[in-house]
């Protein structure tokens, strides 16, 4: 069929898809390609914008209208123009919202499921395992396909560097890119296609076999009898996301499956009044994101190259571990971070930029079944905004993550390692470490901290107190309502989630082909080992 | 309280912003927006950064509509409620001189309220970024601009791969 703009419908309309799948990300897609595989009639919604495929500028880009420019692409590609933050402004949430949702806009991190998130899973009822996972795995592998991208950039080199003067294990992350031009690119979107995303795979394919998708098509609320959703209610929105008095109403023939992401999914069912006695949006799950700069004697161009494929995985067991990354970085990603005014902001900018080196921490949380973690509320306007404050168990081990990593940088040469502390403190020997095990993260604005992965919030669990989902995907008491994203996941990952959305959502296919009796296929089952380390 | 505030505001004229119709700022608020920025950025900003107003006007468009009041009601809260004294008059943020300016940014940066914290990184967030957005200012930071327009960087060798088991001498 096609992709449908929603900005630039001129009607009201009404339509009677099989499936109505929510949401185009990592989850959307996934079962959008295998729904339309399986025969169905699909429709897919997304609140953000298309990313259509014409020639640009520069040789081999396929992308025209996504030009790398961060001012241009941040309100493009990303949730509330990549401003959004938790209810008391004490992390930045950095999620997409375009075509091809967070896969349109990550680094390309392909990491599994953590094995010791799994079992915790498994403790609260949920059915999956490194063992009944690896027909999905090995599908996801093979059909992005995930390889080892060993082009490593300055950041990564240097942190290969220093972690081996310290005898720190670190690996490859593997990629989903297929020969990169590494231009740096992936977080404002990749223009060549290089980057295997939902749009260039997933969603294209579902397209080729059939499946419509609206963009700008903001879902209003789900319209439900018994037990049974019978409507979707949307509206479309223009280009800077103001409403265009025009509607849409979906009748869906066999069901929905929501895949609008952890704050989308629950924020949906919220308005729709199917919050399940207040369960639904409770139990949110971030990774809250350390980061150091170092600064090093000689230029790095640290926005170019691959961002994200050196990691160590030293320090991830455990309830609250964490996963130490490289990247890459750019202005106003710099700039945004910095706590800094005046002449000082100036000198932090041109001291750290053109010599820096990035990287930082992915921090586990979620395992505590007394701490309530985050909250997603609609506001007074029905829009979502995540209650979060960070967990006193996290406090220590970001502290810890930001003095190995500032170790990691002084041993791999840097002069002084940029600690985004309010007020700002710039580490040049161990003495120094003190301070930063001072930092009370608890409190918003005493450090910069971001998060780029939101999971839970409308969890699997076999606590009649806290599931919304059930081990088939449907939601509770809904036989034609699934979910198929990050927001079932009943703790944080511990890993870069969109391998194990992608896998899961591919196990909620299955589900839903076999509710209705269709065929599931795996149609990528051939290949050799997968690509990961054990850990 | 946006528009008590409102009332009570009174921003100093700035022949810079030359700005006449908004999205979402209007004349009173793009004004404190010019002041908070030139206290952050420094005098003369708008050389490098010359759509900084129009930049922050477009970008609010994005944001949902209740974070939206709320920076409004954060550049309010700036120009009204957090004067000075100077010389035995209370003066209102953008008639203040750019140390003092200065001084209320490091009070709100260094309060105890996480109110006034979140304020100072939403001024201090939004001009940097803003600012840096611009590619006037990458010179200042050796940033060679997005690959559409220089294909060379993309034609240098990627860094070499070294791995601790690697027989070649460790690069600095």
């Amino acid at each position: 069929m096609a992709i449908i703009e929603g900005r630039n419908v001129t009607d009201d309309r009404t339509l009677t898809p099989d499936f109505c799948i929510i949401g185009s990300g990592a989850g959307g897609g996934v079962c959008a390609l295998k729904l339309a595989e399986a025969g169905f009639d699909v429709l897919v919604l997304e609140e953000g914008p298309n990313i259509p495929k014409e020639n640009g500028p520069a040789p081999g880009q396929k992308r025209k209208m996504l030009n790398e420019r961060e001012v241009d692409m941040y309100k493009l590609l990303y949730q509330e123009g990549a401003t959004r933050l938790t209810r008391n402004g004490g992390v930045k949430i950095l999620q997409g919202r375009c075509l091809g949702g967070g896969t349109a806009v990550n680094w390309s991190a392909c990491l599994p499921p953590r094995k010791e998130t799994l079992h915790e899973w498994q403790k609260r009822g949920l059915p999956f395992t490194r063992e009944n996972l690896e027909p999905y795995l090995r599908e996801v592998v093979n059909y992005l396909p995930i390889v080892r991208n060993d082009k490593y950039n300055t950041s990564a080199r240097k942190f290969m560097l220093g972690c081996a003067k310290h005898s720190i294990r670190h690996e490859n992350l593997p990629n989903n890119t297929h020969e990169c031009r590494e231009c740096g690119s992936c977080g404002v979107g990749c223009p060549y296609d290089r980057k295997m995303s939902g749009f260039v795979k997933w969603l294209q394919d579902a397209v080729d076999l059939g499946a419509t998708i609206y963009t700008d098509t903001k879902v209003d609320r789900l319209k439900a009898s018994g037990d049974q959703i019978t409507e979707v209610h949307a509206h479309f929105i223009d280009g800077k996301t103001r409403p265009t008095q025009r509607k849409l109403v979906v009748k869906p023939v066999k069901g929905i499956v929501m895949a609008a992401g952890a704050i989308g999914t629950p924020a949906i069912l919220m308005r729709s009044d199917l919050d399940l006695d207040k369960r639904v949006g409770k139990f949110t799950h971030i990774h809250p994101v350390t980061i150091t700069i170092g600064k090093y004697p000689e230029s790095t161009f640290p926005a170019y190259g691959v961002p994200d494929n050196m990691w160590t995985p030293t320090f991830a067991d455990g309830p609250t571990g964490y996963l130490i990354e490289t990247g890459s970085f750019y202005p106003v990603l710099s700039a945004s971070a910095t706590l800094q005014h005046g002449d000082e902001l100036h000198r932090i900018m041109r001291d750290y930029y053109p010599n820096g080196a990035i990287s930082y921490a992915h921090h586990t949380t979620g395992f505590d079944p007394n701490e309530k973690y985050g909250t997603v509320k609609l506001d007074d306007n029905g829009d979502p905004e995540l209650d979060y404050k960070i967990p006193k168990a996290n406090v220590g081990p970001m502290q810890e993550s930001i003095v190995m990593m500032t170790r990691i940088h002084l041993a791999a040469g840097a002069t002084s390692v940029y600690v985004m502390r309010n007020p700002p403190l710039e580490v040049k020997q161990d003495t120094q470490f003190s301070e930063i095990r001072k930092i009370d993260f608890t409190q918003p604005q005493r450090a910069t901290i971001f998060t780029v992965h939101v999971m839970g919030g409308c969890q699997m669990n076999k606590d009649n107190k806290r599931r919304c989902v059930n081990n088939d995907f449907t939601f509770s008491g809904k036989k034609n309502l699934w979910v198929a994203d990050g927001s079932i996941f009943p703790t944080a990952l511990g890993a870069n989630p969109q391998v194990t959305i992608y896998s899961l959502a591919l196990w909620a296919a299955r589900e839903i082909c076999e509710q209705n009796q269709a065929t599931f296929q795996f149609k990528h089952q051939q290949g050799g080992d997968l690509p990961w380390p054990e850990y | 309280m946006a528009g008590v505030l409102s009332l009570i505001a009174n921003p100093k004229e700035r022949s810079e912003v030359t700005a006449t119709t908004f999205d979402c700022l209007n004349r009173e608020t793009a004004l404190i927006l010019f002041a908070v920025a030139e206290a952050v950025l420094g005098e003369g900003f708008l050389v490098k950064a010359p759509q900084f107003v129009e930049t922050v006007d477009d970008y609010l468009n994005y944001q949902r509509p209740a974070q939206r009041e709320q920076f409004r009601l954060a550049l309010l809260i700036t120009e009204t409620t957090l004067p000075l004294t100077v010389g035995g008059m209370t003066t209102h943020f953008s008639h203040l001189s750019m140390a003092d300016r200065r001084k209320i940014l490091e009070r709100l940066r260094s309060s105890s309220q996480e109110q006034r914290r979140n304020i100072y990184a939403a001024l201090v967030n939004v001009s940097a970024s803003t600012y840096y957005a611009s590619e006037l200012t990458w010179i200042d930071l050796d940033y060679k601009g997005v690959s559409v327009d220089h294909p060379e960087i993309l034609t240098q060798p990627p860094p070499i791969p070294w791995r601790p088991d690697d027989p070649r001498p460790i690069e600095d």
